[in-house]
């Protein structure tokens, strides 16, 4: 990270969507409004702006956090996944992403990217509990839905993507 | 929002520049959920905040035993309490108030030290590190050290004993009683949704308890029903002696009566200041009359 003398704008690297970028910010700038203002990345969505909904829930070394409250310049030398970079090369979609629909989990679909963020997350974690694990473990019903306390979905209801998640993560971590 | 920054990378560069910055409007920023959420509702002017999360020391981040005690650094997050065998083992109550701290995204980035210097009366790891008479450790733009039981830091409605150019560095947790066979130690939360609320109630309890069943060291502190989180003291010296298996319903009435002497909760949006007390009342019995688990 490298000061912009006589300024109050810093230039910082960091891995996004596993590519590296350099974006000159504010030091008062905020990860998301970088993301989707900056960088054309709007599959993050800015919901409360105050850490409630989880609507803005990216990946910060694989752990899902809110962008909302999290100073761009911390981001610095990390390594950030948003939406977009879930998607690979021939533009397949995530599996959790596709269990999601298949389940009809996805109504209007504004809480969707940061739904996937945080089961994403949840599966990032049991696949480094399991590294030392003797035996496989899943995460169960309650962790699931305490994991994704911090998401809100004002259209379904909640049942079909906690459904959908454990679907995935019993069958596939 | 508007401000500078300030990123020291060490202990050693966090002194310097609080020392640099100590006659100027600054404000120390961790994990910043609390922080922005304030600036982004009033930003002062000339403001830098000094940004301690890149701050590369072990004992700064993390939890660590040192002779038998347990010391926890100011910026070790609530997910990482959460994830500590140690802490889940020995101090339930931490365990379970950091694993019910707001949601997994923000225990990722919210700090103990942000916590405790925030001085929130509902502050829910403040409640806990109560509970278990949490001693602090603080520094200063000197380098110089001091320590101050949790117990005496809070001074009113988000007023701590932290002076000007002074920091947490790290606080300790005590091993809990060699005598002590089991522990009743947890974290009630009461709030209008069992997610992502500020308590309307909490309460924290650290029970210890020897092989006949005395118990010899209680600790308790609630926090949402008074200006700052509270420790009931006469209520926690009333239990010692007493036998965890044989309270009488009088006894525990008793007890939850001491408790409550030391509430003094507002109305507000969340509850009134009547069904607080009452629900403070209740909670406080329930943990007398559970089964002891460890
Ligand atoms: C949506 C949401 C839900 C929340 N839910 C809860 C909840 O359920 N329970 C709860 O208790 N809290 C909750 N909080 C509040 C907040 O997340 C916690 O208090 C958190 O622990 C603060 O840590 P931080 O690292 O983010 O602090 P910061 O915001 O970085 O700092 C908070 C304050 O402490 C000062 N500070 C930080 N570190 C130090 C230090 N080492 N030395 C001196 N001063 C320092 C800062 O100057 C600032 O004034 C919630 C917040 C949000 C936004
Ligand atoms: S926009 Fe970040 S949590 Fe709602
Ligand atoms: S699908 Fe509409 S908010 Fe969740």
């Amino acid at each position: 990270m490298v000061k912009i003398k006589g300024t109050n704008k810093y230039k910082i690297s960091f891995l996004l969507n596993q590519t590296k970028v350099e974006v000159i910010v504010k030091a008062s700038a905020i990860l998301l409004d970088v993301l989707r203002e900056d960088l054309n990345l709007t599959g993050t969505k800015p919901g409360c702006n105050e850490g409630e909904c989880g609507a803005c829930t990216v990946l910060i070394n694989g752990a899902a956090v809110n962008s909302c409250l999290y100073l761009a310049v911390n981001a610095d030398g990390k390594e950030i996944t948003t939406i977009e970079g879930l998607v690979n090369n021939e533009s397949e979609l995530d599996p959790i992403q596709n269990t999601l629909i298949e389940n009809g989990a996805v109504q209007c679909g504004f809480c969707t990217s940061g739904m996937v963020m945080s089961i994403k997350s949840l599966q990032n974690y049991y696949i480094s509990k399991n590294k030392s694990a003797k035996t496989k473990i899943a995460p169960t019903n309650q962790e699931i839905k305490k994991w994704l306390e911090g998401n809100l979905c004002r259209c379904t209801g909640y049942v079909k993507i906690i459904e959908a998640a454990e679907k995935l993560l019993t069958e596939k971590v | 929002m508007n401000f500078n920054i300030e990123i020291p990378h060490s202990i050693d560069e966090l002194v310097l520049t609080l020392n640099k910055f100590k006659n100027k409007n600054y404000r120390i920023g961790a994990g910043c959920t609390d922080l922005l959420m304030e600036l982004k509702n009033n930003s002062a002017s000339n403001l830098t905040i000094i940004n301690i999360s890149q701050v590369d020391d072990f004992n700064f981040n993390n939890v660590k035993l040192s002779n038998g005690n347990v010391d926890i650094g100011a910026n070790t997050t609530a997910f990482k309490i959460c994830e500590n065998e140690n802490i889940l083992e020995n101090y339930k109550t931490l365990h379970e108030a950091a694993l019910n701290l707001a949601s997994a995204q923000i225990r990722q980035v919210a700090t103990i030290g942000g916590n405790i210097c925030t001085a929130s009366p509902s502050g829910d790891l403040i409640c806990a590190l109560m509970a278990l008479k949490a001693q602090l450790y603080i520094k200063n733009s000197l380098g110089e050290n001091r320590e101050i039981s949790i117990l005496d830091f809070y001074k009113g409605v988000r007023k701590t004993d932290l002076k000007h150019g002074e920091f947490l560095s790290h606080l300790s947790l005590n091993s809990n009683n060699k005598n002590a066979f089991k522990t009743k130690s947890g974290f009630i939360k009461i709030g209008t949704r069992k997610s992502m609320e500020c308590s309307v109630v909490s309460l924290a309890y650290h029970i210890q308890i020897d092989k006949k069943g005395n118990i010899i060291e209680t600790g308790l502190a609630f926090g949402a029903s008074a200006p700052i989180v509270k420790y009931a003291t006469r209520a926690c010296d009333f239990l010692i002696g007493k036998k965890i298996d044989s309270l009488s319903k009088t006894e525990i009435d008793t007890f939850a009566k001491l408790v409550v002497e030391y509430a003094s909760p507002i109305d507000d949006i969340r509850a009134t200041a009547w069904y607080r007390k009452q629900v403070l009342f209740n909670i406080s019995k329930s943990i007398l009359e559970k089964n002891i688990e460890k």
